[in-house]
């Protein structure tokens, strides 16, 4: 019986989704397979959210509670990510791909000389390993990848697997840790713009986002009175988070975040590769451009050509009738 | 003060491809300038030209890659050093490291910068796998440079909002591509590169071990990404459109 440990995120007090989706497929493997799966979570407040992972079938659960972990930290994260993985000796570590994720991984594989296979859509187990499925070629193509080892790491993009409760009475295993502060040599000076209660994009059921075609005053109210009927979170392409126009946390796509909302409406966006990367996996898609040729047009489930000052108008309209 | 930027050759995913028992076909043979190094190209640059210094590029790759290395030369870079490996090498982002890692031992610098992720295969891992290896303090998705005194001040997008961080040097910073347009080289810079210093290194003479090299992960196959149905597309009077569009979505999807 070997270990498939999961690790917890938390950011602003809250267990990222993606942590927990990874968290039910490890115990759906652990289940079929004989393993054990199990979960750490790294924070200032972990023991907090021992309830939380119990839900998602973690059989044991190993905190590590520190201050120091109030916000993210690379080398910290790393510190304590190596005294786990020394601890639980994990055949398989797997996380859900967000950007604290993607600024540790590379860094645990080397400290650990553990195999890794960064931001995949699938995986599966295999006898001394792991099989994977990622996107490539800016996520036109999908490439099959393996790993074999004793110690494997994994990052798998949010939305890949659904949440699936299995209720368990975890064993609850704190490991000692301390961190000197002079260790760091990387300072974390402030953190600007952060989100605060505003919903994550990856977590987000329903998202409107807006490109090059909403940029200006009137563009920019329309969209937010959209998202604010649908109670949806708002999202950007490329051309307007590098104009400044909104938010670069709000960029979707290569570059940006991978969502898989239920809904994802499109309002001036020509739907260029880089940026369906990002939402090619939403259940249902929706794009307002007054271009028929656009390219968001071929993923589309209902495409409306038209100008999107004309069109937003009333479909807010409609929306706000519906929902009352 | 003396950054060197890690650069790789991707093939250009706007090129057309197809697979052909499970390998990548590229109609065109075109290869390009990864464009996350690119603008850490472009950020070395700007901060030389501000603060006074010199820009290396390092490439490890095929012979073929020398034109993405001319490309950063003929941007501005100052030289560059080429480690070449045969043409069909499967490496992975930890063979790589280790390379680039062996390839630093005996160099002084202040800044090693590299793309936060490869454009075509989106992995992500190199750069802090590399700063790991050489114990350098690092921070990565830089979305803005500067410098002050001793220190590299990096912006960093972070899940949600920005993180300011102060890097003593030498430290590595990975670069998205958020932080600049970069240029465009100029003719003078393209006949200037052609005299630019290249050094290269062949990887076979660089004595790494057996185990370095061998990777653990292995790309087994590629597949066609399953083409998601096409919808239906309404033209007309906008607020027949909104109004159909709406329904769809309330009663057909549940989505509302
Ligand atoms: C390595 C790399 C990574 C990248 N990563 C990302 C990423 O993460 N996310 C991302 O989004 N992009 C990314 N890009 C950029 C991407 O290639 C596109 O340039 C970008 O997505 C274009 O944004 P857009 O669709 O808003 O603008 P445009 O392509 O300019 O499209 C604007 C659209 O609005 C329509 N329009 C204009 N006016 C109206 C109107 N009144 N009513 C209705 N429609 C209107 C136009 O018909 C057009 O289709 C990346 C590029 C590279 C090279
Ligand atoms: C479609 C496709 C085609 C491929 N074709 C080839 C091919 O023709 N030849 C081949 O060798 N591999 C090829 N590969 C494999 C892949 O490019 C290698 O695994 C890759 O070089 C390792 O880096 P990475 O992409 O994992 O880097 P990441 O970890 O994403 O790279 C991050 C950063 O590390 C630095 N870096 C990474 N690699 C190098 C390097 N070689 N030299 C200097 N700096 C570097 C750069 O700054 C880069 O921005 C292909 C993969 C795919 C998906």
């Amino acid at each position: 019986m070997s270990t498939l440990l999961t690790h917890i995120a938390v950011s602003d007090g809250k267990i990222k989704r993606a942590s927990l989706e990874v968290l039910s497929r490890m115990t759906q493997l652990a289940e079929a397979n004989g393993h054990s799966s199990e979960a750490v979570i790294i924070d200032a407040n972990a023991s907090d959210h021992v309830d939380e992972v119990q839900k998602y079938g973690a059989s044991k659960i190993y905190t590590i509670e520190d201050a120091i972990f109030k916000n993210h930290q690379n080398t910290p994260l790393l510190k304590a990510l190596s005294k786990v993985m020394d601890e639980a000796d994990p055949f398989v570590f797997g996380f859900g791909s967000t950007e604290s994720t993607k600024d540790i991984l590379g860094a645990l594989a080397a400290n650990t000389d553990a195999a890794v296979l960064s931001d995949v859509s699938e995986f599966e187990l295999t006898d001394n390993g792991i099989e994977v499925t990622r996107p490539v070629m800016a996520a036109k193509i999908l490439s099959d990848n393996k790993a074999t080892g004793d110690n494997i790491l994994v990052s798998v993009r949010s939305g890949s697997y659904d949440l699936n409760e299995s209720p368990t009475e975890a064993e609850v295993v704190d490991i000692d840790f301390s961190f000197d502060e002079s260790e760091l040599k990387a300072t974390l000076r402030e953190i600007i713009g952060a989100s605060g209660d505003k919903i994550d994009l990856t977590e987000a059921e329903t998202i409107v986002a807006a490109g090059r075609g909403a940029k200006d005053d009137e563009g920019q109210e329309l969209i937010e009175e959209l998202a604010s009927v649908l109670n949806a979170a708002l999202g950007a392409s490329r051309a307007l988070t590098e104009a400044g126009i909104m938010d670069p946390s709000l960029q979707i796509g290569q570059t940006g975040k991978v969502v898989s909302p239920q809904l994802y409406i499109a309002v001036g966006i020509s739907g260029a590769i880089q940026h369906v990367a990002g939402m090619a996996n939403s259940k249902v898609i929706v794009a307002i451009n007054k271009d028929p040729d656009a390219p968001i047009f071929d993923i589309a489930d209902y495409g409306i050509v038209g100008d999107l000052y004309k069109v937003l108008p009333p479909f807010i309209e409609e929306l706000k009738k519906i929902k009352s | 003060m003396k950054f060197y930027v890690c650069i790789k050759q991707v093939p250009d995913v706007d090129a057309p491809i197809q697979i052909k028992e499970g390998n990548l076909i590229q109609d065109t043979d075109r290869m390009v300038l990864n464009a996350y190094d690119a603008s850490a190209v472009e950020e070395a640059l700007v901060l030389t030209e501000e603060h006074g210094g010199e820009v290396e590029v390092v490439l490890v790759g095929p012979e073929k890659a020398k034109e993405t290395i001319r490309k950063a030369l003929a941007m501005g870079a100052d030289k560059a050093t080429h480690i070449t490996t045969d043409n069909d090498v499967d490496y992975d982002s930890a063979v790589y490291a280790k390379v680039l890692a062996t390839f630093f031992e005996d160099k002084e610098y202040d800044v090693i910068s590299c793309g936060k992720q490869s454009q075509d295969t989106d992995a992500g891992l190199a750069g802090s796998m590399l700063a790991q290896h050489l114990d350098l303090p690092y921070a990565t998705n830089a979305v803005g440079l500067s410098m002050e005194e001793d220190k590299l001040v990096v912006k960093r997008q972070g899940d949600a909002g920005q993180e300011i961080i102060g890097l003593p040097q030498p430290c590595l910073v990975t670069c998205s591509n958020d932080m600049n347009e970069p240029r465009i080289p100029s003719l003078k810079g393209i006949m200037q590169s052609k005299r630019k210093p290249m050094e290269t290194i062949a990887l076979s003479d660089m004595n790494l071990d057996e185990a370095a090299l061998s990777a653990k992960t292995k790309v087994t196959g590629y597949m066609e990404k399953p083409e998601r149905e096409p919808g239906q597309k309404f033209e007309g009077e906008p607020d027949e459109l909104a109004q159909k569009v709406a329904t769809l979505l309330d009663e057909e999807e549940n989505v509302i």
